[in-house]
């Protein structure tokens, strides 16, 4: 359940990209590996603790964001659907080998953090529940991201701007909006978002190359749920992800409720394209 | 029995009503107009009738068969042929693909919807522009390939949305004789038009929408004149001065 | 014929008489396994054609028609494995099984496919990737079929009534080679049907089609089951080439994403396209790997993810470079 604010991350900073610049970004959860072995490298060479880390990964990936925009992104999104898709889905891919090609497909760990291994003992319901500390800052600290990157959204000068991109990139450039850079900017908030969840996903998960893909697949129900172009959406869509793996983790066969997951996708994508709360494309 | 009867067509858009029980009636042979402001439901009303949207209320019958809620290709089997506002022809086939598709909707082999295709443009005056990409074309072109699409299919009714938008005042004189020659090939015609020096001398009735409701349905000339209509537009006078006698 | 011509240009048929060098290149492909003798090489091109087939399947739904389908894979495997199955519990021979194989194909299609063919593209790629994992994630926990630890063909006398050869790999190839020869033959007529005409007007147009008497939804059907029907051909043949499968090496996303980028890079929607996209491809993946030693060191795939990116640079894909008037005039020079 702790799971579902995690996803949530991840899919605003895809909805987010997919809002003001209309591309699937499908590399996000190659990103978000990356920003996952940043921490990772950065606690084992140096010693800073995720935690702390955070404060320097998560400008790091912005700042990537904006190179990897300025460099590939630009050109993507003048690319017809199709292959702009696929240049997406490219990304990832070759982000991936070539963390492969690095670093080799091991699993590895953190061992030795600030959380560490701690678990707090909840009763709910006359139940006694462990509930992982480090789990519970990753999903906390996913909220409180989430939360920021909202506020920042509907409360600022830029964040309004950006907003108005995403509605109509042509009358924002009218009302002397630089819809290029803010383009840019939301790129680099999409990577910067994964960065902070890959950074509380140290401290507790496996890292390994192929671990974008579940996460962003993820995102994409989420989004598809919350309806695309909406931030809250995507959030909730991420909360009821995490949902139903829990639920489907209880009830059905533990393997299966990844199918679970992408069934209710279907289902959705089917029924109502356009989410709960998104507008149509 | 009348071509066209189509009795108290209601269509609703999440609460606003696009058009208000509107009936019409279209004999055979006839050429028939449709007019109004922006925005008074004349598209709508031919997708209605061509199975683009569902009605929310009302029928509409083509030669005495119930057709109201069938789906466009069906309807387009049954004999209507429609051209679209913003012109949708198919950029990337050439011109003779474009008609080609059309003419499958009557053939199965290749060779025979490639001589009626090859027919039709001659009909419609784009024989030497055959192996021309859709998309390289005039926009004056861009719209007589829709027609002779839709004219492909062997339409008893065609319903042209707009045909003169974007026509210098020599294209559109064009547009009205391919009309005309439609005309006189047997088949039926309902136009949507703005533009009224070609309506007037071109259609035997004309049927003015306003705001989803039929306001006046008569000859041109007394609608030229009808309060009604002068006022739906805004105030503005249209004489239609009938520039040629319209001869049939 | 006009055999290398994309739809994207039109010229009179001056292309039937003076077609010798398609017989030199036809004649060049059958004496391929002479020239190049390796079995590593025999490998690679018996995995090239078996690309082009799929991607030529895929270039019915996904270029012709425009619908981009993302979990082609998953029928890839349904083929292998109904054909294996079948052999397996019944004894069924598994070129019949091939066919059942495709028929299954196009049920499970039918049923899975359909209700998302109201989607537009955006939404039909992501849909049928999800479906296509789903299919996977139902094969590899599902016992009966072997879950994930898949199924092992048992050997048999090599025959091309078996369908299964050991002593050399060369049969494979040129059934593989017939197969491509079918498919393109096939792609050949119905770019030039009634249904070859009715898919592309879906793809540039849904409205247009429906007012030109185009029951959409069926002809998408259509595209999609005579497309999935040829993938679950490929799988059988993949899987009496390797007699081994299972549900991680036979349907990974990977394998559906090069389904549809084979036909992309070489042109979506052209009859060549996946003949040029194919080789390329492949070759640079099976020779990266092997080179660089193999073990999982992802150059392989870095290629591919590059090349996916690179291709924004030319959409129309490779068939493209050869649409340019000065090429036409080269061609028609050398052709006599």
């Amino acid at each position: 359940m702790l799971w579902g604010a995690i996803y949530a991350l991840v899919a605003v900073g895809l909805s987010l990209i997919w809002g003001v610049m209309g591309i699937l970004n499908l590399a996000h959860g190659d990103f978000l590996m990356l920003g996952m072995f940043g921490a990772y490298w950065l606690a084992i060479l140096t010693g800073i603790d995720p935690l702390i880390g955070l404060l320097i990964v998560t400008p790091a990936m912005f700042i990537l964001g904006l190179g990897i925009y300025k460099s590939l992104i630009t050109r993507i999104v003048k690319a017809p659907r199709l292959t702009a898709l696929l240049a997406t889905f490219g990304m990832g891919i070759f982000l991936r080998n070539l963390a492969h090609f690095l670093w080799r497909a091991d699993y590895r760990m953190l061992g030795d953090t600030l959380v560490g291994d701690r678990v707090i003992t909840v009763s709910i319901l006359g139940g006694t529940n462990f509930i992982s500390v480090p789990k519970l800052l990753a999903a906390g600290g996913s909220l409180a991201a989430t939360a920021l990157l909202y506020w920042f959204i509907k409360h600022t000068k830029t964040g309004r701007a950006l907003q108005a991109t995403a509605m109509n990139r042509q009358a924002a450039a009218l009302m002397g909006i630089d819809t290029e850079r803010m383009y840019m900017l939301a790129y680099g908030l999409g990577i910067a978002c994964v960065g902070v969840a890959g950074t509380l996903l140290t401290n507790f998960f496996i890292i390994f190359p192929e671990v974008g893909i579940m996460f962003v697949l993820f995102a994409l129900v989420a989004v598809t749920i919350g309806g695309f172009g909406s931030i809250h959406g995507a959030l909730i869509g991420g909360l009821i992800i995490g949902l139903i793996e829990s639920v489907g983790g209880f009830v059905g066969i533990p393997a299966l409720k990844q199918a679970l997951v992408f069934a209710v996708f279907v289902i959705v994508v089917v029924l109502r394209p356009r989410g709960l709360f998104g507008w149509a494309d | 029995m009348k071509l066209l009867e189509v009795k108290g067509l209601t269509k609703k858009f999440a609460g606003l009503v696009a058009n208000d029980s509107l009936d019409l009636e279209i004999d055979q042979g006839e050429i028939v107009g449709l007019i109004g402001p922006n925005g008074s439901g004349k598209t709508t009303f031919f997708n209605c009738i061509c199975g683009v949207y569902p009605v929310t209320k009302g029928s509409v019958r083509f030669e005495g068969r119930e057709i109201t809620n069938f789906p466009a290709h069906k309807i387009c089997k049954g004999g209507i042929a429609r051209t679209f506002q913003l012109v949708n022809i198919l950029m990337s086939l050439t011109v003779l693909e474009n008609v080609m598709v059309g003419a499958f909707c009557r053939t199965t082999n290749t060779n025979r919807a490639r001589e009626i295709a090859e027919g039709i443009l001659a009909f419609a005056g784009l024989p030497e522009k055959k192996d021309i990409l859709g998309g390289s074309l005039t926009i004056a072109d861009k719209k007589r390939l829709e027609v002779a699409r839709a004219l492909a299919t062997k339409p008893r009714l065609l319903l042209l949305d707009e045909a003169m938008a974007g026509l210098n005042p020599t294209e559109q004189k064009e547009a009205v004789e391919l009309i005309r020659r439609i005309r006189r090939e047997g088949i039926t015609l309902l136009v949507v038009e703005h533009v009224m020096q070609v309506i007037m001398p071109l259609c035997e009735r004309v049927v003015v929408l306003d705001a989803g409701k039929k306001i006046a349905a008569d000859v041109p000339e007394k609608i030229a004149n009808d309060e009604r209509v002068i006022k739906a537009y805004l105030g503005a006078r249209y004489y239609a001065k009938r520039a040629t006698p319209r001869s049939e | 014929m006009g055999r290398l011509k994309p739809l994207m240009v039109r010229q009179p048929r001056i292309f039937w008489r003076k077609n010798y060098i398609f017989i030199v290149a036809f004649a060049l492909l059958l004496a391929l396994p002479f020239i190049f003798t390796a079995h590593f090489q025999h490998h690679v091109m018996i995995k090239v054609l078996m690309f082009a087939f799929l991607g030529c399947a895929w270039n019915i739904i996904g270029g012709y028609t425009g619908q981009v389908a993302l979990g082609h894979a998953a029928f890839f495997g349904i083929g292998a494995y109904t054909s294996s199955l079948c052999y397996i519990w019944f004894g069924l021979n598994p070129w019949f099984g091939m066919f059942l194989g495709g028929i299954l194909a196009i049920a499970v299609s039918a049923v899975i496919n359909y209700p998302c063919f109201r989607l537009h593209g955006r939404y039909f790629a992501i849909a049928t990737l999800a479906l296509g994992m789903i299919i996977r994630l139902l094969f590899t926990n599902w016992r009966l079929v072997g879950g994930a630890l898949g199924v092992r063909l048992p050997l048999l006398p090599e025959s091309l009534w078996n369908f299964q050869f050991h002593t050399t790999k060369l049969p494979y190839y040129y059934i593989a080679l017939v197969f491509c020869a079918l498919i393109f033959a096939i792609l050949y007529k119905i770019e030039r049907s009634k249904l070859g005409f009715y898919l592309r007007a879906i793809k540039e147009s849904e409205e247009a089609a429906r007012s030109l008497g185009i029951d959409v939804a069926k002809y998408k059907l259509v595209a999609m089951s005579i497309s999935v029907f040829f993938t679950a051909m490929a799988g059988t043949l993949y899987a009496q080439y390797v007699l081994y499968i299972d549900p991680i090496s036979l349907m990974p996303l990977m394998t559906s994403i090069l389904i549809c980028v084979v036909p992309v890079l070489g042109g979506a929607g052209t009859l060549w396209g996946p003949a040029l996209g194919a080789p390329i491809l492949l070759i640079a993946i099976e020779y990266s790997r092997a080179w660089l030693g193999g073990g999982g060191r992802g150059v392989d795939y870095m290629i591919v993810g590059a090349i996916m990116v690179a291709i924004i640079f030319r959409p129309a894909g490779l068939t493209s470079f050869f649409q340019g008037p000065r090429f036409r005039q080269w061609w028609r020079r050398i052709r006599g």
